[in-house]
């Protein structure tokens, strides 16, 4: 009997009953004794500082325990911890950004919290006017990118042929030359979960249930702050309810859960409401962007030039480097980029799916579809006439590179031989009909990980490591894997994730899980099998005690020698071992500095443009994509529809504009936009089987973010050939295209 | 430099909690879980988890939740939603928005589907009341969550809850009929990790076998 492999099979989900049960517990839903709730107070005032607060009255209101502010504040260290922003609070009389925290009531309920919140009276001092305007505030500054924690290729970098004096030149001496500017509005996660901490001490130790991209990094960073050793901190994430990059920092709200905690000798309940997410939680940043393209008449590159101006928030938490996709994803003898943060005095920014490329993937691929339009090239054979073979900017080939066959096979799948080039030419009633197509690349890495595997002595085996299942697939990423590796039945693996106590996993972040992940859980898979044989020889009470390691055989959860058969529970329960357990740890290595290594898509949607309303709808989208090895159909499927359909609100629906005096003003799920069921047709996604064995063994590369990469660049090429109009400032709304 | 005061209050504009007013919302009430039918649903942790009834205004409540019988002292100002989280220990139904906004906290309240964050406990006195935690049998599935995990309805679940509450809802109220359709009447239920076409093949299979 042979088991068969589940790798690259339609899988349901391991977690599926817990879900669609309500049984899985997410942070808000931890059950701990004894808890007091909190409720935030946030600023008023976008720059200024806080001269008074009365809290008698919020003190004084029923079940009120507690009330902190800068003036009561909470014991936290500004200089330990990588925290997402780059202030404590509570600590100073500050003002940094609109809707900081500047408080927090804890009582009995949540009501009683939230409403003795509103109590709090605050006097502050207005001090100049916040910053709020990217295009006020340009040119930014580059910041070497390393210089902010994000070591990597340079945020600047100019790469001229032989020959030629400078990037300008260049372009001057292009026939055909492109320059377009782009712009868009901070745009927010929204992950369904808004972000919640339960925070419980017990003798000087701390567990934390939050959800969390990387509970272990998680942990550390909170220890740092709360100025407690890292292992005194246990982070539990079971669940996570979207994360989309929202969720890898430790935020604010959570420290002041950990530290009232801490103050009260009591656990505390602290879930942000969904508005205070959508400001005290992170943002895609403000952007604006230009792009200039240089080619010869029939729309071969001669120059690539690209320029952002970012929103820095004051307070952190990372540079937004929008060029990823520009350095690498046409052949182009001269190449430059500037990619530069503009400091505003906005609530924090952080990384959102695909945070650099998505808005750099807009930008150039909508340029190319405009060089497309000035050469009367077709937009398809357009990129394959630009194909890149080797990166531009380093000159290395690709570990695997199949984009030129996803266009290929998309463009037949999808129908674009039907696509008319004249703008406007189709019409179906009181509708614009609209094809446009777009690529999508995403840099996969891999990280150092770990992972154990365990047989145990009721016949299961156990995988675990500390990554976390965001909606990802990862806990069953994790099952597939082991089970492959020890050719045993998916039913008899249990996977645990979602706690810092584990094996070290790496964060949610950068599609890296299960890049990183496999090759652990398949080297555990055989540091576990050896550690069975070697039992297996070496205890009295094994069948096959005295022999030698190397005549018993493991195969598919039995060990054999001589025409003798065991299953592993079998002999652990003959020596009286509850479990045999290996960790190892896997790492890249040499190939990374010799390769280019990245995951690809194309994209080609069609759009339906009301010739009276101007309302723009999707009404078809196909994507191929070329992730190397897959790991489970299903969530594959899944994780690239969710993509695409995020590229989707990115180009017509989300935008969360700023205010003159700092006000995020769309910061409710009535005034933000994201996409729902009756804005989404069927889409069509296909994937191309490229095992990347230079990437790793296993050949299976990141993917959870790649289809948020050019989606948005597709639709607004769609929008294009239906009406004519071409829409730079996101999203592309009807008032933009009734002109 | 100027100097003023302002309330804190969060958000902008009308709330439920200026609409209710608060004189009348100062207090803490209890739950008291019936125990006439201690289920598996109420852990035994019920009693330590509530705080003890120090307020006043507190209104009797009752209700049946998955056909169990629920008493309750309740706070005036808490909502279904809350009530159902953080009194009976039902955390299934998710908390997405507490507005109206996102759908994440559908229940059924005497066969209809509400938005639980917009019902106050109080008002839903004497109603019946279906939560995810009431739709399988025993071990056997709804037919609507088994769809859900068959065409991967979800992917981290924080909607899930409420999708299929409403998807079981549309079915019975013959919204079911066209992928159009079931668009259009699942369109209040919000998914971030955007499972919109596996939810309509979900409902789509789940109506065949649920007639
Ligand atoms: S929580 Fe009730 S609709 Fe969002
Ligand atoms: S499954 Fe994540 S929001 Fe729907």
């Amino acid at each position: 009997m042979t088991t068969t492999s589940p790798v690259g099979a339609e899988i349901d989900r391991v977690e599926g009953r817990a879900k669609v049960t309500g049984a899985a517990r997410y942070a808000a839903d931890q059950r701990v004794n004894g808890k007091a709730y909190g409720y935030l107070v946030q600023s008023t005032i976008g720059l200024g500082s806080i001269s008074s607060m009365n809290t008698a009255q919020a003190l004084a209101a029923p079940g009120v325990i507690a009330v902190y502010s800068p003036f009561n504040p909470l014991k936290l260290y500004a200089r330990q911890g990588d925290s997402a922003e780059r202030y404590v609070p509570l600590q100073d009389d500050k003002v940094r950004f609109r809707g900081q925290i500047i408080g927090l009531v804890v009582a009995e309920s949540f009501e009683q919290a939230r409403d003795a919140a509103a109590l709090v009276r605050t006097q502050y001092r207005e001090e100049g006017h916040p910053r709020t305007s990217v295009a006020a505030a340009a040119p930014g500054t580059t910041v070497p990118s390393d210089a902010v924690g994000y070591p990597g290729p340079p945020s600047k970098n100019t790469v001229l042929a032989p020959g030629v004096a400078s990037i300008d030149d260049a372009l001057r001496d292009s026939a055909v030359t492109v320059e377009s500017t782009f712009y868009q509005d901070p745009q927010n996660h929204c992950a369904m979960e808004p972000h919640a901490t339960i925070a419980e001490w017990r003798d000087g130790r701390l567990t934390v249930y939050v959800g969390a991209q990387g509970p272990q990094q998680y942990a550390a960073a909170l220890a740092g702050r709360l100025g407690v050793e890292s292992d005194r901190v246990h982070v539990v994430s079971p669940y996570v309810g979207g994360g989309f990059g929202g969720k890898y920092k430790v935020w604010n709200d959570a420290l002041v859960t950990a530290a009232a905690a801490r103050d009260l000798g009591r656990p505390v309940k602290l879930v942000v409401s969904r508005e205070q997410a959508f400001i005290l939680n992170g943002h895609r940043p403000a952007l604006q962007q230009t792009v200039k393209l240089g080619a010869s008449h029939d729309g071969v590159l001669n120059a690539v030039w690209h320029e952002t101006d970012s929103e820095d928030s004051v307070v952190g938490y990372c540079p937004n480097l929008p060029a990823e996709v520009t350095r690498a994803l046409y052949k182009t003898p001269n190449l430059h980029f500037d990619q530069r943060q503009v400091t505003l005095d906005l609530p924090p920014i952080s990384s959102m799916r695909a945070p650099w490329a998505t808005p750099g993937a807009f930008a150039l691929e909508t340029a190319m579809d405009e060089l497309a339009v000035k050469t009367g090239v077709d937009p398809l054979t357009l990129r394959l006439r630009n194909y890149a073979t080797t990166s531009p900017e380093t000159g290395r080939p690709w570990s695997s590179k199949h984009l030129d066959e996803c266009y290929r096979v998309g463009a037949e799948r999808f129908g674009w031989a039907d696509r008319s080039p004249v703008p406007g030419t189709r019409v179906d009633g009181e509708w614009l009909v609209g094809m446009g197509m777009a690529s999508g690349m995403l840099s996969a890495t891999r990280a150092p990980a770990s992972a154990r595997v365990r047989f145990r002595d009721d016949g299961t085996v156990t995988v675990a490591s500390a990554i976390s299942d965001l909606g990802t697939g990862a806990t069953t990423m994790l099952a597939i894997v082991a089970a492959d590796a020890l050719g045993v039945s998916l039913k008899t693996v249990s996977a645990e994730l979602g706690d810092s106590a584990l094996p070290p996993g790496v964060p949610a972040i950068g599609s890296i899980v299960t890049g990183s992940t496999v090759p652990a859980v398949q080297a555990a898979a055989r540091d576990a099998i050896t550690a069975l044989i070697t039992l297996a020889v070496q205890d009295a009470a094994s069948p096959f005690h005295g022999k030698n390691s190397t005549d018993v055989h493991y195969q598919e959860g039995r060990l054999e020698a001589d025409g003798r058969s065991v299953s592993f529970a079998q002999l652990l329960r003959a020596v009286g071992n509850p479990a045999v357990e290996a960790i190892a740890t896997t790492a890249p290595g040499a190939e990374t500095t010799r390769y280019a290594m990245d995951s690809f898509a194309a994209h080609f949607c069609e759009v339906r443009v009301n010739r009276y309303t101007g309302e723009p709808r999707v009404s078809r989208f196909t994507t191929v994509v070329d992730v190397g090895r897959v790991v489970n159909a299903k969530a594959l499927r899944s994780q690239l529809v969710g993509g695409i359909i995020f590229g989707i609100g990115n180009a017509l629906l989300e935008v969360n504009a700023i205010e003159d005096n700092g006000r995020l003003a769309n910061s409710s799920l009535a005034d933000y936009l994201v996409p729902v069921n009756a804005d989404i047709p069927a889409i069509d996604t296909h994937w191309l089987d490229y095992p990347d064995t230079v990437f790793s063994e296993f050949g299976s590369r990141g993917m959870g973010e790649l289809t948020t990469v050019g989606s948005s660049a597709a639709v607004g090429n769609a929008v294009y050939n239906a009406t004519g109009i071409r829409i730079r400032d996101l999203p592309i709304t009807l008032d933009k295209l009734i002109a | 430099m100027t100097e003023r005061e302002r309330s804190e209050e969060p958000g902008d504009g009308l709330s439920r909690r200026g609409l209710l007013g608060r004189a009348s919302a100062m207090a803490v009430g209890a739950a008291v879980v019936s125990t006439s039918s201690p289920g598996a649903a109420f852990a035994s942790d019920t009693a330590a988890a509530v705080p003890p009834a120090v307020g006043e205004h507190l209104v009797d409540v009752r209700l049946s939740v998955n056909g169990r019988p629920v008493r309750l002292r309740a706070d005036p100002r808490w909502t279904l939603l809350d009530t159902l989280r953080e009194r009976l220990e039902l955390t299934g139904t998710k908390k997405g928005c507490d507005r109206g906004q996102c759908g994440a906290c559908t229940v059924h309240v005497d066969g209809r589907r509400v938005l639980s964050c917009l019902t106050l406990a109080a008002a839903a006195d004497g109603s019946q009341v279906r939560t995810i935690e009431g739709l399988a049998d025993g071990d056997e599935l709804h037919p609507m969550q088994q769809a859900f995990i068959d065409h991967d309805g979800f992917q981290c679940g924080a909607c899930t809850s409420g999708q299929i509450m409403s998807a079981v809802a549309l079915v019975d109220e013959g919204h079911a009929a066209s992928d159009d359709e079931i668009r259009e009447y699942m369109s209040g239920n919000i998914c971030r990790c955007s499972a919109y076409p596996f939810i309509v093949d979900a409902v789509k299979a789940a109506s065949k076998v649920m007639r």
